[in-house]
């Protein structure tokens, strides 16, 4: 898998957010992207170094649409610490 | 806050208001505080987004927008209390730059009005009222064209008559009207069906038919049929004329008077007394405009806009339409031209309420409260359901404006007085 496919998506919630104190940025990633790969993709796309990742898999979530029983797919999760001193602005001066 | 002013003519002024940079944050940052609840944003709960989010989420302009529309009318109040100023109406607000924030707020004073010497105003007399013979002839016999009955006559058609015919007309070989039995008063002047309809079917005798043409005029009010022939076939089946009652003791009873003379005396003084007050009341009008004439009025243009507007929903009621825009989809006009048609109205009546307004300060007119309740007594004497009409008649709105056209009249009667040069006397005699 190419760098550029791992990362989808920056998360920008209210928890990702509190988690920015401590220099962790979270990420939605493609499902088969592998911490060292999430490692090499961040460093490269915001010039930062990082020191952990960790990932997780969100399951996915059952819906009833109408009379169906309708399930979201399940997606990886990557919480990326940085370097004392890094950082990362997301959509920065909209 | 930096404040300028800047006169403008008709009793306004220009403030130039420019916000501190302190001011302005602390306006947004209470804009943020109120937007953060009302927002959602996705991933957040409401109110728990960080101001960096909401910013990009609905954009840096609207939050500045939410800012000043607090933070302008909070500068403008405190404007006016720096300056001293005493707005009769909400200020017009232009925004000129946002960043840093200026903007400017013309502000409507009250009007100045400056009487003229209306001591001077001196009005001729009008000519005293003579209710002449043939006036009181013409309106006694008047009188007598109403207390006229119909009258069947074995006759031919006349001028004034009242005629039961069938009617049957084509227009252009199609058919127009088809009708039986209808009533139709033979006035000459009738546009009814068709101008001159009536002369020709003068002589016209009963019960038999009669068949003539017309051409249309061009002024008829349905177009299509203008400028074309219409045929009439006309058969008249009764004709009554108008049999007027003699002018006797007797009709002067049955219509409540004591005899014929009685009647005569009665209806001259009803006329006199009509044209008496018609003198007066123009006497009044040319009064007012004498004291318009000499005194200078100075009022902000937003007065003049209400007058108009209160104008419009007067006429709009009066003619029975609940909303002005029924009304103005009637008359077939767009409200800028109603507008522009009333503006003299309005600018008259505005004038000359304020100039009256004035003439009551400097002559200290005052209405007290009794004056106020008399009034009240007398309308509400002859309502039907007293209680309900006090009720409504004590309302502080209404007691107002009670008030006020008391004052108006009082006013008036005081500029009459003047005007005839019997106000000196009457302080004289003080």
């Amino acid at each position: 898998m190419h760098l550029y496919e791992v990362l989808r998506r920056p998360l920008i919630t209210e928890k990702a957010t509190s988690l920015k104190e401590k220099d962790k940025y979270a990420f939605e990633v493609a499902g088969k992207a592998t911490e060292s790969q999430i490692k090499e993709a961040v460093e490269l796309a915001f010039k930062v170094k990082v020191s952990k990742v960790n990932v997780m898999t969100v399951p996915g979530k059952t819906r009833k649409f109408g009379r169906r029983q309708v399930t979201s797919s399940p997606w990886k999760k990557a919480i990326v610490t940085l370097a004392p001193g890094n950082k990362i602005t997301f959509f920065e001066g909209v | 806050m930096k404040v300028s002013t800047e006169n403008l003519e008709n009793c306004q002024i220009a403030l130039n208001i420019e916000a501190e940079a302190s001011e302005l944050d602390k306006s947004l940052d209470e804009a943020y505080h109120h937007l953060v609840n009302e927002v959602s944003i996705p991933g957040f709960r409401k109110g728990k987004a960080p101001r960096a989010i909401l910013v990009q989420h609905i954009g840096k302009k609207n939050l500045l927008d939410e800012a000043l529309e607090h933070l302008i009318p909070q500068l403008y109040k405190q404007a006016i209390e720096s300056q001293e100023l005493k707005p009769i109406a909400g200020p017009q607000i232009e925004i000129t730059q946002r960043e840093p924030v200026i903007f400017k707020a013309i502000v409507s004073l009250k009007p100045e009005v400056k009487l003229g010497d209306y001591h001077s105003i001196r009005l001729e007399p009008t000519p005293a009222i003579e209710v002449s013979e043939e006036k009181v002839n013409a309106a006694m016999e008047e009188f007598r064209k109403r207390q006229g009955a119909w009258v069947p006559v074995d006759r031919p058609v006349e001028l004034g008559d009242l005629v039961t015919m069938d009617i049957q007309a084509n227009v252009d070989g199609k058919p127009w009207l088809n009708h039986k039995d209808i009533l139709y008063e033979m006035d000459k002047d009738s546009r009814s069906p068709v101008p001159g309809f009536a002369s020709q079917l003068q002589g016209t005798e009963k019960n038999k038919e009669r068949t003539f043409s017309l051409i249309i005029p061009d002024d008829y009010p349905i177009k299509e049929m203008r400028g074309k022939e219409g045929t009439f076939k006309v058969t008249v089946t009764e004709i009554k004329a108008k049999q007027l009652p003699e002018l006797n003791d007797e009709l002067a009873k049955n219509a409540g008077y004591g005899n014929l003379e009685d009647m005569r005396t009665k209806v001259a003084a009803d006329l006199r007394v009509k044209a008496e007050a018609r003198n007066r009341l123009e006497l009044k009008q040319k009064a007012l405009d004498a004291l318009v004439e000499i005194s200078e009025v100075n009022y902000p243009p937003i007065l003049e806009d209400e007058e108009i507007t209160e104008l419009l929903r007067n006429e709009a009621q009066r003619l029975g339409f609940r909303e002005i825009t029924d009304y103005l989809k009637k008359a077939n006009k767009t409200e800028e031209e109603i507008k522009q048609e009333l503006r003299p109205i309005a600018k008259k009546r505005l004038t000359e309420s304020l100039v009256l307004g004035k003439l009551a300060e400097e002559e200290k007119i005052e209405i007290s409260s009794t004056e106020v309740d008399n009034k009240v007594d007398e309308i509400t004497s002859d309502a039907e359901d007293k209680e309900k009409a006090k009720q409504f008649f004590s309302l502080p709105q209404i007691k107002q404006s009670i008030e006020q056209s008391l004052r108006t009249q009082k006013t008036m009667d005081q500029l009459l007085q003047i005007a005839s040069g019997n106000a000196e006397n009457i302080t004289k005699g003080e």
